[in-house]
């Protein structure tokens, strides 16, 4: 669906552990790039919307497979 | 932007632990963070001391909380603030009183901790924050 440029697994991390995963992941990437989070953590989708549209980037999406949330969003700055 | 302050009085992990996930969260969120930890909250800066037990009331969870970190699905305490450090958002303050009651120099501390701060100065500070919180 999206050209995904990082991928970052934070199944089984509770909250903020995959804010703080997606984070790391952000610092490093360049505008314009998309990243897929994977999550189990019931408040990852809201939460990286939230840190997303805080800090600027774009929130793309989120899908829900099964107990895994696969959220994309789009580094806008750095 | 917005500013969160949070006193962080006990080093037990149920009350450091909201501490940090709330200051973290907030400083990768841009946020300005500043923590002053103050009385036994302060013995979780002290080298060579690591918090490792719950409050009293809730110690037969202390097995379920240290899996969850030795496994890492919860992130360490200290490595959360380090991380959130490197937005340079986030300070960390030691309360002076404690550290004279506590006989706690500042050579003591930790490396991560930004400063030493008096209740005066902290609640100069605090004063102008959006959320203010005791842990």
């Amino acid at each position: 669906m999206y050209k995904v440029d990082i991928e970052v697994d934070a199944k089984y991390s509770f909250c903020p552990g995959p804010l703080l995963k997606l984070f790391e992941a952000a610092k490093k990437a360049k505008p314009g790039q998309i990243i897929k989070l994977l999550a189990t953590d019931p408040a990852a989708p809201d939460d990286v919307k939230n840190w997303a549209e805080s800090i600027g980037h774009e929130f793309l999406n989120v899908d829900e497979k099964g107990e895994v949330y696969e959220i994309y969003v789009k580094i806008i700055g750095s | 932007m917005s500013k969160l302050s949070i006193i962080v009085s006990s080093e037990r992990l149920d009350k450091l632990y909201p501490a940090v996930v709330l200051a973290s969260s907030a400083a990768t969120m841009g946020w300005d963070v500043e923590l002053f930890f103050t009385f036994f909250g302060l013995l979780a800066l002290k080298k060579g001391y690591q918090p490792s037990s719950l409050s009293t009331d809730y110690i037969s969870y202390n097995e379920i909380f240290s899996e969850a970190i030795s496994k890492g699905s919860m992130p360490r305490w200290d490595e959360m603030l380090i991380k959130a450090k490197e937005t340079r958002k986030l300070k960390i303050f030691a309360c002076t009183t404690t550290m004279g009651l506590l006989k706690i120099g500042k050579n003591d501390l930790k490396d991560f901790v930004d400063d030493f701060a008096g209740s005066a100065t902290f609640l100069d500070r605090s004063k102008e924050s959006d959320i203010n919180l005791f842990l």
